[in-house]
């Protein structure tokens, strides 16, 4: 691993799917390097691929061709078991919908993926209690899910996406389902974020996102249209 | 040899029907065995067999001069007795105790009371008792009522046990429908229209699933019955499928059936299509 | 565990569901363990039953089985004095069993009679009063329902009556004997009048002095696993009779009640099968509900083996509570059907269909949690292979 190339390099990606016969063309060749302390926005309008790009870049999904690296691995190199353990410890994911465990407290969804990473029970709950008191939510760490509200779920799941200390944050739409008074909470948090250290590659239609963000990609019909 | 002993009330079984018969008073004893033990022991008609009491006595000599098929006894099967019948006083002399039987039958003229004429047998005899033969057909097919009596006590049990296995599946057949009955309500659909749907699905499935199990239940019938026929090498029938069983269990599980999806719709379509949706 | 108990609390978030689901397995649980009981149980109460007094073998007339028939073993004595010769045998003792009548106040009343040595005896338990001394031929042992219609008890003197000729219309043989104790004997059925006396006056009431006759012939064999060797020779020595191990008469007496057998066998399976169904289905409709929150999980990169867990200890945690709900109808739905079965005409009192064992329960309540818990295995499957990317999509419509 470089320390000093990118965090993340994405080249000449396309994801084709098929559809009644026909074929979807949803990325048509991107190419993409984030560096280490980056904020990136992708915007673009509905359909353009920006999902796409970002399913592919955690891999979650896997391009028709070209290659994903973070930092300096190939994800077509490795198998299932290890891309899932590079999804658990090097990338953070933050959804348009939160996705919490509805049966499980915010502290054991922050703790979940510590767990899973084989941290001992007393370290990852000073932690987990730790994150949530970073994202603002000291309070309630024992409340389940289902009693939060969509920017306490939010900030849950941000809380969550750090627990590894991931290498990068990716997050589609995070302000999507959230007013504009909860949406701006969560972009001080996202700056907050970025301020200390944190990389992000966000999507997002949100207009105030896009001009916090030091890089703004632009995506058009499954291509990069500027930088 | 062949030993084939002869428990002394053996004798009893066969002892009505040849009383009927005018024994022939043959030189050599003359018995008529049963087809099990015919096969057994490889015996047609004509073969001369001994017979004894014990091992060691085995002095008797006796023709086969049948074979027979005997009732169909649910009481015998389960045993590994071997039955043959013999004129009486051949087996009253085979027994050493000339003269004395185990059992007399009495036939009464038309009219007369069985009871009253056990009552005054009684009253008057020494040595024995009289009963009705009600009363000793109560007596030995006491075993059956045990039987049967188990069989209904785990037959509750299953019933309680399917029962709540097709409430259950009712219930979760239904829920699996919480997401177009969400859809259905967002768009429009009267909920009367949707619960009128779910249940015509729950009947459905009630009404192919007791076609399915009626038709399994023969199967199920038929083979038990090949099965214990061949085991126990009788014709008895051991499991006996009837109309009335049949109309019960679809009932049952037809009612059952709507009373749960009924209960699993009616949920359902009074739940909010927000929290149907899983966000509520 | 990893995932923090995501699967097992999955189950409080339908309640009814998991509810109904829980007493269904329950129900099955505790028919499956009823029959388990019931195929086990036969064989170890009749073997217990047999065992009560260390006498491992019965020795009868050829082709008979102890007390199935009314033939008899002649020249009784001489046998048991062979009998206890034989090396490795601790202890021989005869007995007739005959039916007589007893005199209470001016009628007669059927009673079952033993004639037994009691030096070596396999037959009763003393409950009351005293044992029969070996000589005590004015001395007899009453059981309590026999005391109850003979009006007798310890210390009374009662009336035998043997074998009845209609044509004198008299008894032909009467004896009185004076009560000494009351005991339980082993083999009765419930509420049968038997009494015991020393085996020759058994047999003079019996009509069966002259030749020395007696039923059974029971032996004690020193020590246990010598048990099947020692009826081999005896088998060997008497020809003219039936040797029978406990362990033999098991045998013949399973296949005589074999029917219980195949039924508990058919049951039981049915059962498990039913609690199976119930598992997988409830599974694999919750799992088709989850299959989000299972997309979001692999994404963030919990792996399909941890998914799997969850799913499979889901599983496990409703078979267990199913099970242990089961366990306790079990044992109350054994004691019913027990009751049924054993007022079946003629069984021994001390006889069980169901006999409640650590080790049966622990059969039945393992092999159920085993097939429980791999009834997870399909919605597991299911769960661990789902796509995450479409899943995920799929959820944000
Ligand atoms: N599984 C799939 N099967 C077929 N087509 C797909 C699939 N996933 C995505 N697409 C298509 O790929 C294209 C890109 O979709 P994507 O979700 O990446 O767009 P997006 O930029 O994220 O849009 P939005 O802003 O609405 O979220 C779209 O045309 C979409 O219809
Ligand atoms: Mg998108």
């Amino acid at each position: 691993m470089s320390e000093a190339g990118p965090v993340l390099l994405a080249t000449a990606l396309l994801k084709d799917y098929p559809m009644n016969g026909e074929t979807v063309h949803a990325l048509r060749g991107v190419s993409l390097r984030v560096h280490r302390g980056d904020y990136v926005a992708i915007a673009g309008p509905s359909g353009s691929g920006k999902s796409t790009l970002l399913q592919l870049i955690g891999g979650i999904d896997t391009p028709s061709s070209g290659s994903v690296e973070i930092l300096g691995t190939r994800l077509e190199s490795l198998k299932d078991r290890e891309l899932t353990r590079l999804r658990l410890t090097r990338l953070g994911f933050i959804f348009q919908r939160f996705h919490l465990l509805p049966v499980l407290t915010a502290r054991e969804n922050v703790e979940l993926p510590m767990a899973e990473a084989g941290l001992g029970g007393a370290e990852r709950r000073a932690r987990a209690r730790e994150l949530l008191a970073y994202v603002g939510l000291g309070g309630r760490a024992d409340h389940r899910a289902t009693q939060l509200s969509g920017g306490e779920m939010q900030r849950v799941a941000i809380a969550r996406a750090l627990a590894n200390r991931p290498a990068v944050l990716l997050a589609d739409e995070p302000t999507g389902e959230l007013d504009a008074a909860t949406g701006q909470e969560i972009l001080d948090l996202f700056r907050r974020l970025n301020a200390d250290g944190t990389t992000l590659v966000v999507v997002t239609h949100d207009q105030r996102l896009a001009a916090e963000a030091g890089r703004v990609i632009h995506m058009l019909d499954g291509r990069i249209l500027g930088d | 040899m062949i030993p084939v002993s002869l428990p002394r009330w053996l004798g009893a079984s066969g002892l009505f029907c040849l009383l009927a018969t005018s024994p022939a008073a043959a030189q050599v004893a003359e018995v008529a065995i049963e087809r099990a033990l015919a096969r057994e022991l490889e015996l047609s008609v004509g073969d001369t067999v001994r017979l004894g009491t014990a091992p060691d006595s085995m002095d008797r000599r006796a023709v086969v001069a049948a074979v027979y098929e005997p009732r169909p006894d649910p009481a015998e099967i389960a045993k590994r007795e071997r039955h043959l019948r013999m004129h009486l006083p051949d087996l009253a002399a085979l027994l050493g105790v000339p003269d004395q039987v185990d059992r007399l039958g009495v036939g009464l003229h038309p009219g007369v009371s069985a009871d009253s004429a056990a009552a005054a047998l009684n009253r008057t005899a020494f040595g024995f008792r009289a009963y009705p033969s009600s009363a000793i057909a109560a007596e030995s097919s006491q075993t059956f009522l045990v039987v049967s009596r188990f069989h209904r006590a785990i037959a509750v049990i299953t019933i309680v046990a399917s029962a709540v296995f097709l409430l259950c599946i009712m219930l979760l057949k239904v829920e699996e429908r919480r997401m177009d009955a969400a859809v259905m309500r967002f768009v429009g659909v009267r909920r009367r229209t949707i619960f009128g749907a779910l249940l015509l699905e729950a009947a459905l499935v009630a009404a192919v699933g007791s076609a399915a199990g009626t038709g399994l239940a023969f199967l199920a019938g038929a083979a038990t019955n090949a099965y214990y026929r061949r085991f126990f090498d009788t014709a008895l029938t051991f499991s006996q499928i009837t109309p009335q069983i049949v109309l019960f269990s679809v009932l049952l599980s037809l009612a059952l059936g709507l009373a749960a999806g009924g209960l699993a719709s009616w949920r359902l379509v009074r739940t909010r299509p927000m929290v149907l949706w899983g966000r509520g | 565990m990893n995932g923090l108990g995501w699967g097992v609390k999955s189950l409080a978030r339908h309640p009814l569901r998991t509810a109904l689901s829980l007493a269904g397995i329950a129900v099955a649980a505790a028919m499956l363990l009823d029959m388990v009981m019931l195929s086990g149980g036969i064989e170890k109460s009749f073997s217990e039953m047999l065992l009560t007094r260390g006498y491992q073998v019965r020795m009868t007339p050829k082709g008979t089985l102890p007390f199935d028939s009314e033939a008899t073993i002649s020249g009784a004595s001489r046998l048991v004095i062979a009998l206890r010769s034989e090396p490795g045998v601790e202890a021989a003792g005869a007995v007739l069993g005959t039916s007589l009548y007893g005199r209470a106040s001016d009628s007669l009343v059927t009673l079952f009679g033993y004639g037994i040595e009691p030096q070596a005896q396999a037959l009763y338990q003393l409950t009351a009063g005293r044992d029969l001394a070996r000589d005590d031929t004015s001395g007899i042992l009453l059981s309590e329902p026999a005391a109850g219609l003979l009006r007798a008890g310890v210390g009374d003197t009662v009336t035998l009556v043997g074998r009845l000729d209609p044509q004198i219309a008299e008894a032909a043989i009467g004896r009185k004997l004076l009560v000494r104790g009351q005991v339980r004997w082993l083999y009765d059925y419930r509420g049968q009048p038997s009494v015991g006396t020393l085996l020759p006056v058994m047999q003079r009431l019996a009509r069966q002095s002259s030749e020395d006759r007696a039923s059974v012939l029971m032996v004690k064999v020193r020590d246990d696993a010598l048990v099947a060797v020692v009826a081999e020779r005896l088998r060997q020595r008497f020809p003219q009779l039936e040797v029978n191990s406990v362990a033999d008469l098991v045998v013949h007496f399973k296949q005589r009640l074999v029917y219980f057998r195949q039924l508990s066998y058919i049951l039981g399976s049915m059962s498990l099968i039913v609690a199976v169904l119930l598992v997988a289905t409830l599974l694999t409709i919750t799992v088709n509900e989850r299959l989000g929150e299972i997309a979001t999980l692999r994404a963030i990169g919990v792996s399909r083996a941890t998914i799997v867990r969850q799913v499979l200890a889901e599983g496990a945690a409703l078979t267990f509570a199913g099970a242990t709900l089961g366990i306790l109808l079990g044992l109350g739905t054994a004691r019913y059907l027990d009751a049924i079965l054993t007022s079946f005409p003629g069984l021994p009192a001390a006889f069980s269909f169901f006999v409640p064992r650590a080790d049966t329960l622990t059969f039945a309540a393992l092999v159920l949690l085993i097939t429980g818990s791999l009834a997870g295995l399909y919605p597991a499957w299911l769960a661990a292979r789902a796509p995450v990317a479409a899943t995920l999509r799929a959820e944000a419509t």
